[in-house]
Formats: C-alpha cells, structure tokens, sequence
C-alpha cells in the first residue's frame, strides 16, 4: 500500500454525515451525484442533436426546464470538485496520474474504467440515483431504497472482485 | 426556523456548491477519491467505504429524526427517496458490478478527477454513455423502470416499529462492524 495522509474514515464520516444533515435541513432533499451526468448528457447531445436528443423522452425531462443547466445537482456537483480540489492540494495529494492495480497495463486501466463507467451509468438511471443520492441520502432517511440498493451493490461488488481478483492487486 | 428553507432559485444553487464543496472535501479527505481504497473493501483489504459510508449514514440519520422529533424541521416537506423494489435491486447490483470494474462511483469519479487522477475522466466519460444508453433504451424498460413502486416506503413503516429500533439496531450492527473490521486490519497488516 502506498502511504497516504487520509484522514481517519470517521472523522470524515461524521464530517459527510454532517454535510448531508445540512442538506437536508436547508434544501429539503439529500445529496446525489449521477443525475448530474445525466443532465450534461443530454444537453451535450441536444448541442449535437437536438432532434434526435429531445425525441427521447427520458433526456427530454431534463431539457424541458426554463434553463437545464441552472441545476441544483450539477451546481452541488461543482462544489464536489472544487471541495475535493481543495481537500487535494492542501494536503499535497494533488498529482496527474493513473491509479491501476501493479498488474493492470494503463490501456486496460482505462477499457475498464470505461466500461465500469458505462454500466454504472446505465444502473444509476435504473435505481434511481447512484451511491450518494439512494445508498447514502436513502439510507439516512431510513428509505427502503437505500438499504435494498447497498445491499445489492455489496453483493454485486463482492461478486464481480471474486472474478477479477487480479484488477486491483 | 424550520427546515427545509424556503429561498430563491439563485441562493439555492449558491447553497449547493457550498454544500457540494464539503461533500467533495470531506470525500477526499476520507480516502474515497482513490480507487484502490475504494474497491478494497470488495477483496477485504480497505474498509474506508463502509466505515465512511455508515458513519456518514447513521450521523445524518440520527439528527434527521432528532430534528423533526423537536419539531425543528418538517418531515412532511423532505423529499424522501421513492423505492422500486426491483429496479433497485437489479440496479444496486449491476452498479456493484461496474463499482469494480471501473473503480469509482459518480461522486467519487469527480473527487478522484479532482485529486488529478486521469482514469476518473474516462470513468465519467463512461457514466454519460452509459445514462445515453438507458434513455435510448428507455422507451423498451420504461414498464420494468416504473415496477414494484413503493412509493416514500422506510424500514421503519414496512415493519410497524419506531425510527428509533430502526437507528439503535443500525447503529448496533454498524459498532460491531467497525470493531471487526479494526481488529482484522490490525491482524492482517
């Protein structure tokens, strides 16, 4: 393992969990992450094919709205990135690289970063949200969603590790 | 006051990157920008996802119910996550899946991104074709999609049992968790 100067996982635990309080409380819904994508790919499309794009009615309920872009998610997910920005380079773990298991080449790194993306596009939209907006915003309010949804994500992560035990080694 | 507030478009979205900005920072800071931390927790050799995760969980749930039980904020105007039984499921576990393969989730994507790491943009890039496939394909799962709806269903209204069972039994199962997850660190390092 390379050394790290993360901080302790329950401190910034509590720190998270304090953050998605927060939200609650001032916004009225917890945080989420992956309908960000979604909005930009759809108005990424509607750039390039706006006929096309606007005939598919899941990406139409994004481009319906007064102005897509002044969306509560993507801004959130802006702050994600300037957050964990700063987070990176005031600790100096800021640094261009690839992160790949010792035996994984860079051009599989990035097949199965590719692919892995993919499919967690495609069973974000099918849940309903990804890790943060049903596992962890669901799972704080005690919804059934975000229990049924980590269960299943455990079982599947366990599932798909025991048949690339190599990937990460 | 009681939450939620009530505020114009452009202040909510000012609140959302202040909100956002803590989310990123305590997720890096956590260790939950590193795909190798990430994905430790499936091979048994990094628990930082499921110690960050159910703190985070039980934190926020703790003073959700707190709040509303002190009438500091109204229940009935949060926008609780709506379950589809099946959809979930399928869903939770393809996400597993890809959680593997491609070493991230949407959020901790950007943290990873944010941190320099390149592998993080061609995962993000995968997260946008993958949403582009399920809108092309919607109009053939929209009947599964909207299946076995359940509505704003929580443990604690399926069961018939007060939040507060649910919390203590969730906060007991996570204790001993983290103890046995501390103590097979120690064991194994």
């Amino acid at each position: 393992m390379t050394k790290n100067n993360f901080w302790s996982p329950y401190i910034a635990g509590t720190g998270l969990g304090l953050t998605l309080l927060a939200t609650f409380y001032i916004a009225g819904w917890g945080l989420g992450a992956s309908g960000a994508f979604s909005l930009l790919t759809s108005v990424g499309m509607n750039q390039v094919l706006p006929d096309f794009t606007r005939g598919l009615s899941y990406f139409s309920q994004y481009l319906n709205a007064a102005s897509p872009l002044k969306n509560w998610m993507l801004f959130e997910i802006f702050g994600v990135f300037l957050g964990a920005l700063s987070g990176a380079l005031f600790s100096r773990n800021f640094r261009f690289r690839f992160i790949r298991g010792s035996t994984t080449g860079i051009g599989m790194r990035l097949f199965a970063a590719v692919t892995g993306g993919i499919l967690i596009g495609f069973a974000g939209r099918l849940a309903r949200g990804c890790t943060s907006g049903v596992a962890l915003s669901g799972g704080a309010q005690l919804a059934m969603a975000g229990w049924i949804f980590v269960i299943a994500m455990f079982v599947g992560g366990f599932i798909a590790a025991a048949f690339l035990r190599r990937l990460w080694s | 006051m009681i939450g939620p507030l009530n505020m114009s478009q452009d202040t909510g979205l000012l609140i959302a990157i202040m909100l956002g900005f803590f989310f990123g920072l305590f997720l890096e800071r956590g260790g939950l920008g590193n795909p190798q931390k990430l994905t430790g927790v499936f091979y048994l050799t990094d628990f930082a996802v499921p110690k960050v995760m159910f703190t985070a969980i039980l934190v926020a749930s703790t003073g959700l119910y707190l709040l509303s039980d002190l009438k500091l904020l109204d229940m009935g105007r949060i926008w609780i996550v709506q379950t589809f039984f099946w959809p979930q499921i399928v869903g939770g576990v393809l996400f597993g899946i890809g959680f593997v393969v491609s070493g991230y989730c949407p959020g901790t994507a950007v943290a990873g991104l944010a941190s320099g790491q390149l592998d993080a943009l061609v995962a993000m890039i995968g997260i946008g074709i993958g949403s582009l496939i399920f809108a092309l394909l919607y109009p053939m799962i929209e009947g599964f999609y909207q299946s076995s709806a359940m509505g704003e269903a929580t443990i604690q209204g399926v069961i018939g049992i007060s939040h507060w069972v649910v919390l203590a039994a969730l906060i007991i199962v996570a204790g001993l968790m983290f103890f046995f997850m501390e103590r097979y660190e120690k064991k194994t390092r």
